[in-house]
């Protein structure tokens, strides 16, 4: 909720500074490759001419921040964490932002994690009295 | 009488249940792709294979994924100790690398990371091309997960085995079944990283582009580098036709980059992002009237980015 809240209101902040920012005259701009692999390469499209303000870019911007935060949060030092957002794609960025602490981070194959993870599932078949390995469990019924 | 039949459901049919359950959890389920590997490896031979120079480091505590990605590197050409990745992959909290930065890390180094059709066969394919795959896997279960990196470095299909340098281990060989099921719960992640010159031949035309798309963001040289391999491959494809030129026009080489957006509109008239970027381009160097032509072109045809192709042409004035 809190997040919602502060991602709004960055967003708006953001929108404010680049309105008041740019100067009234147009700027001639390139489009990026990756902002081009976004949405369709540019070719004629029903009701293409109606004006949608584009944000893509003010989220992405945000996605990236938020993700260096929570890297940061993880551990990773605050230098390294803006070094490597930078290296993510927006679509990366928007990705890991979403949900960082679910995704699989890969990590161990240390044998000890196997078997800790069999004697894991064996002591709770134990407990639930589906199966009777250990001598010191007592089945919950 | 319910409950006489509840009491044999748990004393009978629960047990054999859990158990049946369990084992085929355990055992884990059918491995289609492996088996179509084996048949046809009985229907024609296919010769083992092993990479030699993939240089092997050892992980260390929780880090597959930096030692994981140093072996691939080494292989690409860029020597990087697994100690200097952790500082680009490494989680702390999580004890662990995320696939995103796994793709992500390649780029700073010059190298290109593709991402590989969830395809055995094209695992394979690869590591008989001479190039190493770094996969992920859940060595646990699906609720239970160990996830784990590791460097697929060749093949025996006649013993029907795969080789990786995993963990600790240098060439491990592990049944191919094995590698299905546990790579199948990682949803069959690999990737492939080459020097940008290199597209992996098993590579679509969207992830080898996807892949010099990102590669654009740390190095503008290399990504030019992958965007011609890619066109030597794919010689109409968009968005490395559209990259080229903005791969040239971050190098500051604005003759080049009209050239190269010249050639894209030349292939793909529609492209209004292309006009648009040579109308740009085209102000840059000086020439306005072929500018306001390409800006207008851009205007004409319009799409989601009309706004700013208007931007362009009233920069470029009418």
């Amino acid at each position: 909720m809190y997040k919602r809240f502060v991602k709004l209101l960055s967003l708006c902040l953001v929108g404010i500074l680049v309105t008041v920012s740019v100067p009234p005259q147009a700027v001639a701009r390139v489009i990026g490759t990756e902002e081009a692999a976004r949405a369709p390469g540019g070719a004629a499209q029903p009701g293409a001419n109606i004006h949608v303000p584009d944000r893509t870019e003010l989220l992405a911007m945000l996605d990236r921040d938020d993700v260096r935060r929570q890297l940061e949060t993880l551990g990773v030092n605050p230098l390294d964490a803006r070094a490597r957002v930078e290296a993510l794609t927006d679509a990366e960025a928007r990705q890991l932002a979403e949900r960082i602490g679910e995704v699989p981070a890969g990590a161990d194959a240390s044998i000890l994690g196997i078997l800790f993870t069999v004697f894991i599932i064996l002591l709770i078949t134990d407990i639930l009295g589906l199966t009777k390995i250990f001598p010191f469990t007592r089945p919950i019924r | 009488m319910p409950s006489a039949v509840s009491r044999v459901l748990r004393s009978r049919v629960l047990p054999l249940a859990a158990a049946a359950l369990a084992a085929a959890a355990l055992i884990g389920c059918a491995v289609p792709q492996t088996d179509a590997l084996l048949a046809a490896t009985r229907e024609q031979p296919r010769p083992p294979v092993l990479l030699q120079a993939v240089p092997f480091f050892p992980q260390q505590d929780y880090a597959c994924g930096p030692a994981s990605l140093a072996m691939a590197m080494g292989a690409a050409g860029r020597n990087v100790t697994p100690e200097a990745l952790v500082a680009d992959v490494f989680v702390p909290g999580r004890q662990g690398s995320l696939q995103a930065e796994m793709l992500a890390a390649p780029r700073r180094y010059g190298l290109l990371a593709t991402q590989l059709p969830p395809r055995l066969a094209a695992v394979l394919a690869e590591v008989s091309a001479g190039t190493p795959v770094v996969v992920m896997q859940n060595l646990g279960l699906a609720w239970l997960p160990v996830w784990h990196y590791a460097v697929v470095v060749g093949h025996d299909l006649e013993a029907g085995e795969i080789v990786l340098h995993s963990g600790t281990t240098q060439r491990l060989r592990m049944p191919l079944a094995v590698f299905e099921r546990t790579w199948g719960r990682a949803e069959r992640w690999a990737i492939a990283v080459t020097p940008p010159a290199r597209i992996p031949v098993t590579a679509t035309e969207s992830a080898a582009v996807a892949a010099a798309i990102g590669l654009e963001r740390a190095s503008p040289q290399a990504a030019l580098t992958a965007y011609e391999a890619i066109l030597q491959r794919w010689p109409a494809s968009r968005l490395a036709l559209f990259g080229r030129g903005n791969a040239r026009l971050a190098m500051g080489e604005y003759p080049l980059a009209v050239v190269a957006f010249r050639e894209a509109v030349a292939a793909h008239p529609d492209f209004a992002d292309a006009w648009n970027n040579l109308a740009v381009v085209l102000l840059e160097t000086g020439d306005r009237p072929q500018a306001r032509v390409a800006a207008e072109r851009a205007v004409s045809i319009g799409g989601p980015r009309s706004a700013q192709y208007r931007e362009t042409l009233a920069r470029v004035g009418r």
